[in-house]
């Protein structure tokens, strides 16, 4: 029996870098993997699982991934000096962390767009609740629209990107003012949370890997989930939009995606595609990585990701109207 | 270490520096009052409001320190002082083209060898134990990936 | 008392043979960390955070507790010797430790007292962990915006302390160093200012190469002047013997130490602050206190008063870490990824659910202070012969190490550009008699007091009397208003001025 599953396990080693050998491209060198945000952040604990995870299984022909975090301008040099990456060797072992949070400031405030880039995949999915604290006003998410419309001011606290899209969309299907109902952004959600666990705001947005281990210790309680479907576990009791009133759910999709240069060949493209959805469907991604940060493992392989960021670049630029 | 001073007489770069900030000042009160916008009804201050009030004290003290400054002493600034910030310069030239260690350790063998004119053993010793604890401790052990230059690249492709 | 039975509960699980030598590991790396200018306790911790993954997560967050609080102590060795701050804590430590090892030629002292007022600061904020650890983080959930709002007026008025000789010239610098960090994105809007046009200024000028040009660099182009004098005497004061501290600087360690030790822990603690502010804070207290030599000239209090500060703002940081999960700094958020990685998870029910884990790391933080205290003493007689080493030698070293350091924080050579323009300035300063430690000041401060003030008027819809509502702002703001009319009801009593000055000088 042992025998047999260090054969199998043997075999599972050999065959990952001879399936890969099926396409024309095999890596050459050492592959430079991009990541837009400070070590230790979460996108760079994603880059680094995902790497890891590829060098253990051997998806790069032995070759070493290099990652750098570049953070210069908010991350928009190192997304901009991917994007003009010359075609070449280079070009084809270069990869770059991209999720929602990262594509809506670059086409904002640059004229960087998706188009200079190769989508490779879509890991993960997040979304958003809002959460009340200990000894907040109103206590459920009814009372706050109650509230707002009768003059009150309310308060929701967050981190940036993902979150204020979030806020903005939420507050156009409530039809309420940023007045009305008010968003203070903030670097982080942990920041977030502790202005809440001090009383001084009176909603937190936050995604549930975050805040789970306030709910567990009571100290804050989902009153809205920001999803078409219900959340599970301790958030099962926050209830959608629409069950709230007669509004439409309102859903942000919040993604961890990994793209390359325009440049990339689409024989690397191919090649990065696959690994990365060896990766995906492996039981240490799914258990390690998406059942620890509590994500949704909506993977989407490199036409879907490509269609799905499309979809997206263009729905957010209209929404701030460029 | 305060060396030749002399009066200041007229214009120089002791009115410079004001002036200079007396400047940014100005850009940065315009844009703050033009673009970012200063006060909103129900927001409170805006991206604008806190460096244009901090632009405004700017300008005021700019111009303060511009009339004191004739009064003042003037210092020289010797050229062999800027030689260092001249060296930065060249170091970031050639590591375009050679890469960013190797620059570094050229720039100690030349500066030693060239410009203080020690002998060799000094030099290649002082070279060794610098780019020791570059090598080993950024490389190495921190693994910054310093930029490698286009003859490497070249090599390596 | 239940508190001790926990901390020895906490020794009993940090005193296996590995977790004592990861400890020593973590002490020993920090320190080097700390001393390379560029690389600070977040780089390290987060460079070094992929090694952690095998260990289990208590044994791993020892070392990286230990490297963190270690690196405190190292930042201050770059800043004596060569006048290049280590870390961004250590900025302060420079502006009297430099001149006493170099003017006072009492190198050896001037790291000791380093070390001491480390060891002291850090134990009191370990202490005051240890007893109020939840309380304490509670203490700092109290500071929301408003309450910041006021204590930040209050910490921006101590750069008053720090202007020198000339006011006009030390306002025009703390305005400029505010107007430089406005550049860059506005978080609360999500959109850039200042930027020009340029993805670099995107992101605005990055603290560290700012402060190794404005600070190392500089240095490099001053010290030009003194190449050709004749090399330092090397006298044998330069060992361990005569490195040590007479009673008469412990005296004058101790009081500063003490005072900035509390107020380190306290500002370590609260969100968002850090041991940066704390060493500036505590620096700047020092200066409403007697000191027997004027602070910059190698004072004994100078350097014990930020030292003592930042460590202590180091251990104070643990307090919202471990209790609420909350890092108030950028490490700690690091370490907190690094929790989840392991397997923990970080919140409020971390001293509930992993009492070992916890305490452990509250035990090996006592630890490292001593190991730290002990490497670094030992250590100090090889580095005093840093200063023995000619000029004319030390010169394109400190210029690779600037050039190394500054790339290593972003991995650019942006990073390289700032560090060389800002140590342009900072040379062309230096020789004007501007001084620089309120542009490094307000450059720390200023964002942090434009947020929190802008925060208060969202939550108060653009009115004031958010900041005289909770007591705690309102206690805070009745202190800015007394120190800004303080100056006013002085001028009043002209002759008690002048007695003042004199006692300063």
């Amino acid at each position: 029996m042992k025998k047999i599953l260090a054969i199998a396990a043997i075999a599972s080693l050999i065959s990952a870098p001879l399936s890969a050998g099926a396409s024309d491209f095999t890596p050459k060198k050492d592959i430079e993997w991009v990541v837009t945000s400070s070590p230790g952040g979460g996108s760079d604990i994603y880059t680094r699982f995902i790497s890891d995870a590829m060098t253990k299984a051997n998806l790069a022909n032995g070759k070493t991934f290099l990652v750098t975090n570049k953070t210069d301008g908010g991350g928009e040099v190192g997304r901009l000096n991917v994007s003009r990456t010359a075609a070449g060797t280079r070009a084809d072992h270069t990869l770059l962390t991209f999720n929602s949070g990262d594509l809506m400031p670059m086409v904002k405030n640059t004229s960087n767009r998706l188009a200079n880039f190769t989508p490779l995949a879509i890991m993960a999915e997040d979304k958003q609740l809002l959460f009340i604290g200990e000894s907040a006003k109103y206590k459920t998410f009814d009372e706050v629209i109650k509230a707002v419309k009768s003059g009150a001011k309310v308060v929701i606290a967050g981190s940036k990107g993902d979150d204020v899209a979030t806020y903005e969309k939420l507050i156009k299907e409530l039809k309420f003012t940023e007045d009305q109902l008010a968003f203070i952004v903030n670097d982080s959600t942990s920041a977030a949370i502790t202005s809440i666990l001090g009383g001084h705001v009176d909603l937190v947005m936050s995604k549930p890997a975050a805040a789970d281990q306030y709910v567990v210790a009571g100290k804050l309680t989902p009153v809205l989930a920001l999803s078409s479907t219900r959340f599970t576990g301790n958030l099962r009791d926050a209830p959608r939009l629409s069950e709230v009133g007669s509004y439409q759910d309102v859903e942000f999709p919040v993604w961890r995606g990994v793209v390359g240069p325009k440049t990339m060949s689409p024989e690397a493209a191919a090649f990065w595609a696959k690994s990365l959805k060896t990766v995906a469907e492996s039981e240490a991604w799914q258990k390690d990585y998406i059942g620890k940060f509590k994500l949704i493992p909506s993977f989407l392989d490199q036409q879907a990701a490509k269609a799905f960021m499309t979809k997206f670049e263009q729905d957010y630029l209209k929404s701030i109207g460029k | 270490m305060e060396n030749a001073t002399t009066k200041s007489k007229g214009f120089g770069l002791n009115q410079t520096i004001p002036l200079a900030t007396a400047a940014m000042a100005g850009v940065f009160l315009w844009l703050g009052l033009s673009q970012y916008g200063f006060w909103h009804d129900s927001k409170g201050p805006m991206s604008g409001f806190f460096p244009v009030v901090i632009s405004s004290a700017l300008l005021l003290v700019s111009i303060a320190t511009f009339f004191q400054s004739f009064s003042e002493k003037r210092p020289t600034l010797p050229l062999i002082n800027w030689l260092p910030a001249f060296g930065v310069v060249l170091i970031l030239g050639a590591t375009l083209l050679l890469g960013m260690v190797p620059s570094l350790a050229l720039y100690v063998v030349l500066w030693l060898r060239l410009f203080e004119k020690y002998d060799w053993k000094t030099t290649l010793v002082t070279t060794t134990v610098i780019m020791a604890i570059v090598i080993g401790c950024f490389v190495i052990w921190l693994g910054v990936p310093f930029p490698q230059g286009l003859i490497y690249e070249a090599i390596t492709e | 008392m239940e508190n001790i039975n926990m901390l020895l509960q906490g020794f009993s699980v940090l005193l296996t043979w590995q977790n004592v030598f990861v400890t020593f590991l973590g002490a020993i790396l920090g320190l080097i960390v700390g001393a390379m200018p560029g690389i600070g306790s977040l780089a390290g911790v987060a460079l070094l955070l992929p090694l952690t993954y095998s260990f289990n997560p208590t044994t791993a967050v020892i070392m990286l507790g230990s490297l963190y609080y270690a690196n405190m102590f190292g930042g201050a060795f770059s800043a004596i010797l060569l006048n290049i701050p280590g870390d961004s804590p250590a900025v302060m430590t420079a502006l009297d430790g430099y001149p006493m090892a170099t003017v006072k030629k009492r190198p050896g002292q001037a790291l000791l007292v380093s070390n001491f007022s480390s060891f002291i600061g850090g134990f009191i904020g370990m202490i005051i962990l240890t007893f109020t650890g939840p309380a304490l983080a509670n203490i700092g959930l109290k500071f929301g915006p408003s309450e910041m709002t006021a204590l930040l007026l209050v910490a921006m008025t101590s750069i008053g302390w720090l202007v020198g000789e000339n006011p006009s010239k030390g306002l025009l610098l703390t305005l400029f160093g505010i107007l430089l960090a406005c550049m860059g994105m506005d978080t609360l809007t999500g959109s850039p200012r200042y930027d020009f046009g340029n993805e670099y200024l995107l992101g605005g000028i990055p603290f560290t190469p700012f402060v190794i040009g404005m600070v190392g660099f500089s240095q490099v182009m001053i010290l030009m002047d003194e190449r050709l004098v004749k090399a330092k005497e090397v006298t044998e004061k330069l060992t361990i013997r005569g490195s040590l501290l007479t009673k008469h600087d412990l005296k004058r360690l101790l009081p500063p130490a003490l005072r900035s030790g509390v107020l380190g822990t306290f500002m370590g603690v609260l969100p968002g602050a850090g041991a940066t502010a704390a060493s500036f804070m505590g620096y700047a207290v020092q200066k409403s206190f007697k000191s027997e030599e004027p602070l910059g000239s190698g004072a004994v209090e100078g350097i014990a008063s930020c030292e003592a500060a930042n460590n202590g703002a180091a251990a104070g940081s643990f307090a919202p870490l471990l209790a609420l999960g909350i890092p108030g700094s950028g490490t700690g958020a690091v370490l907190l990824g690094g929790l989840m990685l392991w397997g923990l998870n970080p919140g409020p029910l971390l001293f509930t659910n992993e009492p070992d884990f916890a305490w452990g790391l509250i035990a090996s933080l006592f630890l490292a202070n001593v190991v730290a205290l002990m490497c670094a003493w030992g250590v100090i007689p090889l580095l005093i012969k840093i200063l023995s080493v000619p000029t004319r030698l030390i010169i394109p070293c400190i210029t690779v190490i600037c050039i190394v350091g500054s790339y290593s924080t972003s991995n650019s050579m942006y990073g390289v550009l700032v560090m060389l323009i800002s140590g342009v300035l900072g040379y062309v300063m230096h020789k004007f008699r501007y001084p620089a430690a309120p542009v490094l000041l307000a450059f720390v401060l200023a964002p942090m007091l434009e947020s929190n003030m802008r925060k208060s008027f969202i939550i108060s819809r653009g009115s004031l009397d958010i900041f005289f509502d909770s007591p705690l702002s309102l206690a805070f703001m009745t202190i800015f208003i007394v120190i800004l009319l303080f100056p006013a009801a002085r001028a009043v009593f002209g002759s008690f001025t002048r007695t003042k000055m004199e006692t300063a000088k």
